[in-house]
């Protein structure tokens, strides 16, 4: 069995996965405590996660009926993501599988959620089109075999995630922004206001930094009690939505793909899962939500797939904060 | 009397040593002026090569001790995460040490002050005498180290090397700055090691001193 470790940003997550895709256990420790700071704090992550992690990793292991014994290979969460964060994952993982001499896969953070998709009974196959969309990354890639993808664009300032939060700090609504967000725009018009979806951007890569300002302006029209913060949440939500979709849209007219997986915690977003699956001819994966955002299970499933190192040639392994070493 | 496997990552340097029978094996890789610290990269190599240099395995020892500061934060973490992995790898007892106690034994049993370079233009101090600590380890300006100094006693450590003016001007002794004492060493970490209960896995965390800067990472870009 595979046991997985991931610890990339705030959740301190650890599975059990076996070699056939099937996940044993997965458990994701949200630290919530960066609720109040509006935000994740690197130095407050990194000490959250070595509180937790040797827990996390009893907890994967009794929930999957297994001990240490019963692991085979270590995966762990390399890169891309907050070093210090990712630094003790790292540390765990090597201090798990050195005294025992077992391989230890270390594992890109990206591929990991594109790598969701192969994991439990009804696997999605390459090839497909994968959008992932989450606090800390948004690209689109290209998924031609199990064990890597190449990007075809990404965002060029702020992740989506973070979009939703900055627009919900906005609009005075609590972190992390895109639940709060997607709530709120239920009540309200979505082609009330028209926000910039980027459009203008070429080919497939996105940006959210001119939405946050379009909605800081725009609020700025209205008196705090008079702002119709619904149908401002609808509205920036649709071009969050929209400037994602549109690059789905090109890649699929420039790939002749016409199967698209969703993953990052924004694929939970019931107007983007909508939108995408409205596409034409179009066949939509969205994994689990517990796949889908940040979790140990596809770093673990990631690491079936990837080359193993063996004793002691992962002694040195040291974390990389972005980028992604995981080529097609 | 069984092998000890200590290991500090609290200064720039990293320290992995085994102590059997009295006979200390140290590993370690202390960067030049100009290159990071190893921490990530060095740590378990080190440990396995001063078990090796011992003739002894994971299996032969009898406890693991670490350094838990003050110090780096992200050092700390990567030695501590280490060990306490190691322990749940192997079944090992655990025990926090002290660095700066580590520093101070090594040093001696007559009042000593262990003086760690905290960065931001402040030590990490604690003083130590007869191998128990005198005063409680704490962050302090370069200005308020006199207070700090028994006068005609050593100070030792990486700040007592960067604050040697201050320190010297208070009445303390500071060894030349490449003496052995300055560097956090196998034996000073094995002989506290070895006297610490060992503690609950999951409740050795470092000793940060200081507060995290609060900041979300979206502020800081
Ligand atoms: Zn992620």
């Amino acid at each position: 069995m595979i046991l997985g470790i991931e610890t990339s940003c705030d959740d301190t997550c650890a599975a059990v996965v076996t070699h056939g895709g099937e996940i044993r256990s997965n458990v994701i420790s949200s630290q919530g405590i960066h609720d109040q700071y509006g935000g994740v704090v690197p130095e407050i992550a990194s000490r959250h996660h070595l509180e937790l992690v040797d827990a996390v990793v009893d907890d994967a292991l009794t929930r999957a009926a297994a001990t240490l014994d019963d692991v085979d290979l270590i995966a762990v969460t390399q890169g891309p993501g907050l070093v210090g964060a990712l630094l003790v994952g790292i540390a765990s993982a090597k201090g798990l599988a050195a005294p025992r001499r077992l391989p230890l896969v270390p594992v890109d953070h990206l591929q990991g959620h594109v790598a969701a998709n192969f994991l439990g009974a009804r696997p999605f196959e390459p090839p497909f089109l994968c959008l992932v969309a989450s606090g800390g990354h948004t690209f689109l890639a290209r998924v031609a075999d199990r064990d890597g993808f190449s990007v075809l664009g990404q965002t060029l300032d702020d992740a989506a995630g973070e979009a939703f939060d900055k627009g919900a700090r906005l609009l005075g609504l609590p972190f992390p922004g895109g639940p709060h967000i997607e709530r709120l725009a239920l009540e309200g018009d979505p082609h009330a206001f028209a926000f910039p979806v980027a459009a203008g951007v070429a080919g497939l890569d996105f940006s959210f930094s001119g939405l946050k300002t379009a909605l800081l302006y725009k609020l700025r029209e209205f008196s705090e009690d008079t702002a119709p913060v619904a149908d401002l949440a609808a509205s920036f939500q649709h071009a969050v939505v929209e400037a994602l979709a549109l690059r789905v849209e090109r890649a699929v007219g420039q790939t002749g793909l016409r199967r698209v997986a969703l993953g990052g915690g924004v694929a939970a977003n019931t107007a983007l899962r909508e939108r995408v699956a409205g596409l034409d001819d179009v066949e939509v994966h969205v994994p689990p939500r517990e796949l889908c955002t940040d979790n140990a299970a596809m770093i673990a499933g990631a690491g079936r797939f990837r080359p193993a190192l063996a004793h002691p040639d992962y002694l040195a392994l040291d974390a990389y904060a972005s980028g992604s070493r995981s080529p097609a | 009397m069984s092998a000890i496997l200590v290991l500090d990552t609290a200064t720039a340097a990293t320290v992995a040593g085994v102590v059997v029978d009295g006979r200390a094996f140290e590993r370690r890789h202390d960067p030049l002026p100009d290159e990071r610290p190893g921490h990530i990269s060095q740590i378990l190599a080190l440990a396995e090569a001063a078990l090796a240099d011992a003739g002894i395995g994971f299996g032969a020892l009898g406890r693991i001790g670490v350094g838990v500061g003050p110090g780096s934060f992200t050092g700390l973490r990567i030695g501590i995460a280490t060990a306490r992995a190691l322990a749940h790898a192997t079944g090992l007892p655990l025990a926090p040490v002290s660095t700066l106690g580590a520093l101070a034994v090594a040093a001696g049993d007559e009042p000593v002050l262990a003086v760690l370079d905290a960065r931001r233009g402040e030590a990490f101090v604690a003083r130590w005498e007869g191998g128990r600590p005198v005063t409680p380890p704490r962050a302090v300006r370069a200005d308020e180290l006199a207070v700090e100094v028994v006068r005609g006693s050593l100070a030792v450590g990486d700040g007592a090397v960067r604050f040697r003016a201050p320190l010297e001007s208070a009445g303390a002794t500071v060894p030349v700055d490449d003496s052995p004492l300055h560097r956090v060493g196998a034996v000073g970490l094995a002989r506290l090691a070895a006297l610490r209960a060992p503690v609950d896995r999951d409740a050795l965390v470092p000793d940060y001193v200081r507060a995290p800067d609060a900041k979300p990472r979206s502020e800081q870009r």
